[in-house]
């Protein structure tokens, strides 16, 4: 039997069509012939209710499907169509699952009897008759209700934003802003009343924490006491927006919605290289307060923006590390199905699209148009298109003065002196001599790379032409041979890749004439950057023959059809072939002449009949004229001082691929193919499709969109109050919860959009409420009235994070290093932490005193002491943490070696110095801990329980450690008020 | 159609908020875990249609031991005899070849093991199982397992969360997550850590979007089986004064910012904790143990190996009688790469048999001389099973396709075979056994409807068995 072929599908659908119109052109099953009806009923209904019906039947429909009445069976269909053609048993899917030689083999757990395949197959083939029904039992031939994206558009957060009227209350005292007004109106209406302001020092503490991640220091609480102007809270809040210590907090939020690690898990748990170049945009972003649209932009397109931003001080491209979110996930190590990978792969990354961006669960929609909300089937495989066009690179993002100039420079010495020693040696080779069976890939000899993408300089901009010359170190002139993609001609020192077409793999074998030493070839096959053994090593060529030219081959006869591109670098692409990952380096020099795709394991000929290599001769360096000696002397010596290129991953374009919607998610059932768009409930009517990652990125940042503003301002409003006015943050759909207060949401977004997407601006609104400031305390009327506090009536108790607990404790025990930015500092490793990719050395107990966000994230070793306190896995978008409560948390504060560190620390630092009384340090404590100072019962506690630990044997400053650890342990200090 | 999940009505108790922990009432939902007796589970309690003792049936069986042969055991080497190897030794094989992992696929190969009927069954088992052949009368042996993965981690990932990327709880957390723990000062799940961690890492083992509370415990051997499990003051008493001083503190804050169930459970757990770091020791204290079970298990066996399972397996038995609901082993590091033999088939394939046959074996019988065999369930197999041609001369390849497992204790029907490969063991032909169906009637066997334990997670209501599985009824007793 033939293969299951897309175009029979839509074949297929044309004829459930033509069976659903009037007319009805298909031969109709014959109904009422009384002898086919018997044949039916008793050899093959039977059959049909005993085999089938338990998974195609009223209960249940798998792949959409029912078998238990006529017209499904010949009109409706499932997913993949009408099962049965009447008459043509090989064209029936129901006869090519049941004979097991399809991709659908059913029953699932084993074959029919012989016999009875033999009489369903005869039944098809005599017509398919099947007596008619009474209309109620043909009818709900899908269980589910039909996708009607129109319904389903009405949904209330796919409706716009309209600013809504700022609601009157009874109260007019106590509102702030707005917002007050919002939750006043509701909770009047409701007969609650706001609770009372909080004190100040609880309100220091709790705005420190929420911006910041750590404690008020001691000064800080006293300078905010101290401070009695109108507005000195309001001040409070801007002083903690402005302090670098708010980017490195909230960037931490981000990242749990980037599903950051630095590692790629699976089974060596690959370094991610450059990951913390994210992490740092991220940082910068934020503290820059730069427009969330624009944020948005540049997570999606950020390496295709004309002007992108650049870092303040090293001026590298700032935009297009948006971009490496694409690449943050979990990777397969040498999967066996390559395209299931890559499918893996753009799953999670529309499902964090989807979530992050937009709240939706556009993943949902990868099998079966989504069942609650308006997301097609269609519109999933849209998204694909653009994830499987995106390629991925390690881009060059220094400014032009570090590389390019310099570059510019050389290229202008060359052009002289081409200009001085005339053109010399051949011509540009003509067509190379082929054989039957050989197709021309590449040929070099075209005079450019309009067929590629070249990222870096090495490649300069075309390849080499007649009268090339290329200083040599020794002092002397090469002459290049014209025809060459030539990583070397300019300087050895630079960096580059040519990467070509995407490309379907029709040939078997793959040639490519080349030279140098040190580069690589790699393909890589549908999107897989994981090039190693087993499985994918010859997929990689290093290449170190020198200047003599010579063939290297690739076999891809695995790989029949499958997409790949080539990739010709010479550095700044990732090694994979070790037990860690790396870059190449860059400082050999890759040649390449000729491609060929070709049926041939053996390449067509000696590789001299094609070329005689990059360098054709040497000019010596005693016969150059003085003047234009001491212009290759100072070429050379720019050129030996190229520096390093500065790398980061992220995405890069590449051909467009659309892709086609996979009929039940099946990757061997393709149905029509999608091109690349915007969902189709969001994208503005009349405009052209957004079949570009920018315009797609644009159309998600667009004030018009719906979700983005809600979405976004959701999330600060969620971690400022403890919930978010949508309980779900990453599920803005029929699934996730309702709003609390729509109206207030509606106002906050159209805020957000009108003070120019300004993050800032809304920490400043929200925390400048009066809501923001009321005490948290439980007031047993209202909280039977609003159990879960939905209404805000009073503010919500929380625990602080795990970053912030471990960042809390370092504040505390002044081993804190405000250090930001960089490389991250190795995990510490427990002997708990065990597996494979294990890293050879453990990191430092305390992190170097390093934020936690500093900390390297290992997918498989992430750190035990985050993990207890909820540091979620990364594997998808995750905008509400867990706020756990389990033993392992009180089990790592009592013995955690890190957290009995830092009190001993914290012990030895708070009594250091000239010796005061035990009750004033015991103030200090507090103060640092909660925030607050101790009464004077607590106060006489604490100093008796640090005298009678001496008394009992410990040493005074144990004693005095064994209290920082009890104040640590104690609840008070984990949860915000 | 359930295919993504219900849609549930909303919620209409206080309870039946909290078992929908997933939409934002986590803090809360934990306190009543805690406050319940025995850490009550969360079978739907919303939907009112839970049978006696709080389960959706009466089980079979109240605690599961999972004996994870990390790397994947052979099938046609261990419990699924293939006299068409034999025939056709040395000889490509006849039949389409599926891609393999190392791509590398050599010629049919035979058994180097002999099969032996064994037991009153006659279910024939190789000589790399002595000791479990002895007991075969109480198996039921799967010879019809399929996994959707080849790669060891997503394989990995797959049989432990039938999900074949990193992010989903574990079988342990999701057991406990429906019906708690027995045991007052014991984690729930417990992994018994017998020096490999498989690919995947800890991961296979996690709580995934569950809250944290039924992640899987690892307990290792050696004087600190679980992290942060001993005291660093020097003395009992300098740390007992230091939690009463906490508990003071502890009261303090309760009465200035209120009645905070998130404050109160996590006041309770600190007492847990403090229970726990008496109970682990004790647990891991084997003196009471008699010379006749530590033999039984092979406590005196001459291989290190051995002895090392042997000790993870009388532990397991510990757990269970202590009432923790779900143990898993991984294996001991015996000097190959586990079972993943994809050379040297010969001797990798004995000295892993060896280290885990007999401690297997006493497990079973001791379980069952303690008449705890009727309430556990044993499961042993790994991710996947091998190809029945080389990979190489003398290796296997993965082979996802058809491999064997078995499972016994309650519930189960011991002595039977269920399903069949294909005259080479390559793939299963009849009754197929997905990994959903695996842990539907696991689920099943402990009085849980695998398609009505949810949790809400990501706009859905997830099921471990996704939108998979059913009941492998045959092997029911």
């Amino acid at each position: 039997m033939e293969p299951f072929h897309p175009a029979r599908v839509a074949s297929m659908l044309a004829i459930a069509l033509a069976l659903a119109a009037p007319s009805g052109a298909q031969e109709a099953p014959p109904a009422d012939d009384p002898q086919a009806i018997a044949f039916f009923e008793t050899h093959v209904r039977p059959i049909l209710v005993e085999r089938c019906v338990s998974c195609h039947g009223p209960e249940e429909q798998k792949a959409g499907l029912r078998l238990d009445a006529r017209s499904p069976v010949f009109e409706v269909g499932g997913d993949s169509g009408p099962p049965v053609l009447p008459g043509d048993p090989d064209g029936s899917l129901l006869i090519e699952a049941i004979r097991y030689d399809s991709f659908v083999q059913m029953p699932p757990s084993s074959k029919l009897p012989d016999d009875e395949i033999a009489r369903l197959t005869e039944w098809v083939a005599m017509g398919a008759p099947w007596p008619p029904e009474p209309p109620a039992q043909g009818g709900a031939p899908n269980g589910s209700e039909p996708f009607d994206l129109e319904a389903r558009s009405g949904h209330w957060s796919l409706q716009p934003a309209v600013e809504p009227a700022v609601p009157p209350v009874g109260r007019p005292d106590w509102p702030r802003n707005p917002i007050d007004r919002f939750l006043l109106a509701r909770l009047e209406s409701e007969g609650l009343a706001p609770s009372p302001e909080a004190d100040r020092r609880t309100l220091i503490r709790r705005a420190t924490y929420d911006l910041t991640g750590l404690p008020p220091t001691r000064q800080e609480i006293a300078a905010f006491l101290a401070d009695d102007r109108a507005d000195a809270f309001d001040r409070l809040v801007d002083r903690l927006l402005s302090s670098p210590r708010y980017g490195e907090r909230w960037a931490r939020h981000w990242l749990d919605l980037v599903r950051f690690a630095e590692t790629s898990g699976h089974e060596f748990d690959y370094d991610i290289l450059t990951a913390h170049r994210y992490r740092d945009y991220v940082i910068r972003a934020l503290n820059d307060d730069l427009p969330y649209d624009r944020f948005v932009v540049e997570h999606l397109a950020g390496d295709l923006l004309d002007r992108p931003r650049r870092h303040p001080t090293t001026g590298t491209d700032e935009s297009i590390l948006g971009t490496m979110s694409f690449f943050l996930a979990e990777g397969t190590h040498s999967p066996v199905d390559v395209r299931e990978e890559m499918r893996t792969r753009v799953d999670n990354q529309i499902d964090v699209l989807g979530k992050a961006f937009l709240g939706l669960t556009v993943a949902c929609a990868r099998c079966h148009d989504h069942k609650f909300d308006a997301i097609g089937t269609r519109d999933y495989y849209a998204l694909a298109g653009h994830f499987q066009t995106a390629r991925h690179q390690y881009a060059f993002i220094d400014p032009p003065h570090r590389i390019d100039d310099r570059v510019l420079e050389l290229q202008s010495i060359r052009s002289a002196l081409a200009a001085e020693f005339g053109p010399g040696g051949p011509a540009e080779p003509g067509p190379p001599p082929l054989r039957e069976g050989d197709e021309l890939f590449a040929d070099f000899a075209d005079d450019s790379f309009d067929a590629w993408y070249p990222a870096g300089q090495a490649f300069g901009d075309r390849p080499t032409r007649p009268g090339d010359l290329a200083p040599d170190p020794d002092g002397n002139l090469s002459r290049l041979e014209p025809g060459w993609a030539h990583s070397g001609a300019i300087a050895p020192r630079l960096q580059g890749v040519l990467r070509s077409k995407t490309f379907e793999i029709e040939r078997p074998f793959l040639h490519v004439l080349a030279a140098g030493s040190g580069g690589r070839i790699n393909l890589v096959v549908d999107g897989f950057e994981k090039i190693r053994s087993p499985i994918y090593g010859g997929l990689t060529l290093g290449f170190d023959r020198g200047d003599a030219p010579s063939w290297v081959s690739m076999d891809l006869s695995m790989w029949h059809g499958h997409l790949a591109y080539l990739e010709l670098a010479d550095g700044a692409s990732s090694n994979y072939t070790g037990a860690t990952s790396s870059l190449w380096p860059g400082d050999g020099t890759l040649a390449v002449a000729l491609v060929l795709a070709s049926d041939h394991r053996e390449p067509p000929g000696p590789a001299s009949e094609f070329r005689s290599g990059p360098i054709l001769d040497r000019i010596a360096g005693r016969t150059i004229p003085e003047a234009t000696a001491s212009l290759l002397d100072h070429y050379r010596r720019v050129a030996g001082e190229l520096p390093e290129p500065t790398l980061a991953l992220a995405a890069a374009e590449g051909t467009g691929i659309d892709v086609p919607v996979h009929v039940r998610g099946s990757s061997k059932n393709l149905g029509e193919v999608v091109p690349r768009r915007f969902l189709e409930v969001l994208d503005p009517e009349g405009r052209p499709p957004a079949d570009d990652r920018l315009t797609l990125a644009r159309r998600i940042a667009s004030a018009e969109n719906p979700l983005t503003a809600r979405v976004m301002v959701n999330r600060l409003w969620a971690h400022h109050f403890g919930r978010g006015i949508v309980a779900s943050p990453d599920d803005f759909g029929a699934m996730g919860a309702p709003p609390t207060h729509p109206e207030l949401l509606d106002w906050l977004a159209a805020e957000f959009v009108r003070s120019g997407w300004s993050i800032k601006h809304m920490h400043r609104l929200m925390m400048t409420s009066s809501a923001y400031r009321m005490s948290s305390k439980t007031r047993p009327e209202a909280d039977r009235a609003d159990p879960t506090n939905a209404l805000l009536h009073r503010m919500n108790l929380r625990r602080l994070e795990a970053e912030a607990i471990r960042d809390a404790l370092l504040a505390l025990s002044g081993r804190l290093d405000p250090t930001m930015f960089g490389p991250s500092v190795p995990p510490h490793l427990s002997p708990f932490m065990e597996g494979r990719g294990r890293p050879k050395e453990s990191g430092p107990i305390d992190g170097d005193g390093r934020r936690s966000l500093y900390l390297n994230l290992r997918r498989n070793f992430l750190p035990p002491l985050l993990l207890a306190f909820d540091f979620p896995t990364p594997s998808s978008t995750r905008g509400r943490r867990d706020s756990s409560n389990v033993p392992s948390q009180a089990l790592a504060l009592m013995n955690d070696p890190y957290v009995v560190d830092q009190s001993r620390r914290w012990a030895d630092r708070a009594t250091e110095g000239p010796r005061r009384p035990p009750g004033e340090v015991v103030g200090g404590l507090y103060e640092s801990a909660f925030g607050r100072l101790p009464t004077e019962a607590e106060r006489d506690r604490a100093v008796r329980f640090v005298r009678a630990q001496a008394e009992a044997g410990r040493a005074d400053r144990d004693a005095w450690a064994d209290l920082c650890h009890a104040i640590i342990i104690a609840k008070e200090f984990r949860y915000v008020d | 159609m359930s295919h993504c999940g219900r849609h549930i009505p909303p919620p209409l108790s206080r309870r039946a908020m909290l078992s929908r922990c997933a939409n934002g009432f986590g803090a809360l939902a934990m306190t009543s875990l805690l406050t319940d007796r025995a850490f009550g589970g969360r079978l739907s309690p919303e939907r009112g249609d839970l049978g006696p003792g709080g389960l959706h049936h009466p089980a079979k069986a109240r605690s599961v031991i999972f004996l994870y042969m990390d790397g994947g055991p052979s099938q046609v080497d261990t419990f699924d005899p293939k006299p068409r190897l034999d025939r056709e030794h040395g000889r490509p094989i006849q039949t389409k070849v599926e891609p393999t992992q190392f791509n590398n696929v050599g010629n049919v190969l035979r058994s180097p093991w002999r099969f032996r009927r064994r037991g009153e069954s006659g279910i024939p088992v190789s000589d790399l199982f002595p000791h479990v052949g002895a007991c075969v009368d109480d198996l039921a042996v799967i010879r019809s397992m399929v996994s959707n993965f080849s790669e060891h981690t997503n394989a990995n990932y797959f049989l432990h969360t039938c999900h074949g990327q990193q992010g989903r709880p574990s079988a342990g957390a999701w057991v406990t997550y429906g019906l708690g723990s027995e045991s007052e000062d014991l984690p729930g799940f417990v992994v018994l850590n017998g020096g490999l961690v498989p690919p995947g890492g800890l991961d296979c083992f996690g709580n995934g979007f569950l809250p944290a509370s039924y992640q899987g415990s690892v307990l290792k051997a050696g004087q600190t089986p679980l992290a942060n499990i001993s005291p660093t003051e020097p003395t009992e008493e300098a740390q007992l004064a230091k939690l009463d001083l906490v508990r003071e503190m502890d009261r303090d804050v309760l009465a200035r910012v209120g009645d905070h169930d998130a404050i109160e459970s996590a006041i309770a757990n600190g007492e847990l904790a403090f229970r726990m770091q008496s109970a682990v020791p004790e647990l891991t204290d084997l003196s009471g143990e008699s010379p006749e079970t530590l033999r039984l298990y092979g406590l005196d066996a001459p291989d290190p190996h051995t002895r090392s399972y042997a000790r993870q397996c009388l532990l397991a038995r510990r757990l269970v009688e202590r009432g923790v609901r779900f143990v898993e082993l991984t294996c001991p590091g015996v000097g190959h790469d586990r079972w993943d033999q994809h050379s040297n088939l010969q001797s990798g394939h004995e000295d892993n048999a060896r280290a885990v046959d007999q401690p297997i074996a006493g497990l079973l019988r001791d379980l069952k001389g303690r008449g705890l065999l009727e309430s556990t369930v044993v499961v042993w197999g790994g991710e996947f099973g091998r190809t029945p041609m080389a990979q190489g001369t003398n290796g296997r390849d993965h082979n996802p396709f058809g491999f064997t497992m078995w499972l016994a204790g309650g519930g189960i029907r011991g002595g039977v075979i269920h399903g069949e490969t294909d005259d080479y063991g390559y793939h299963a032909v009849r009754d197929k056994v997905e990994i959903y169906d695996l842990h539907a009637t696991i689920l099943h066997l402990l009085g849980v409807d695998h398609t009505r334990l949810t949790y809400r997670f990501s706009g859905r209501d997830i099921r471990l068995t996704d939108v998979h599985g059913s009941v492998v009824s045959p092997i029911l007793s």
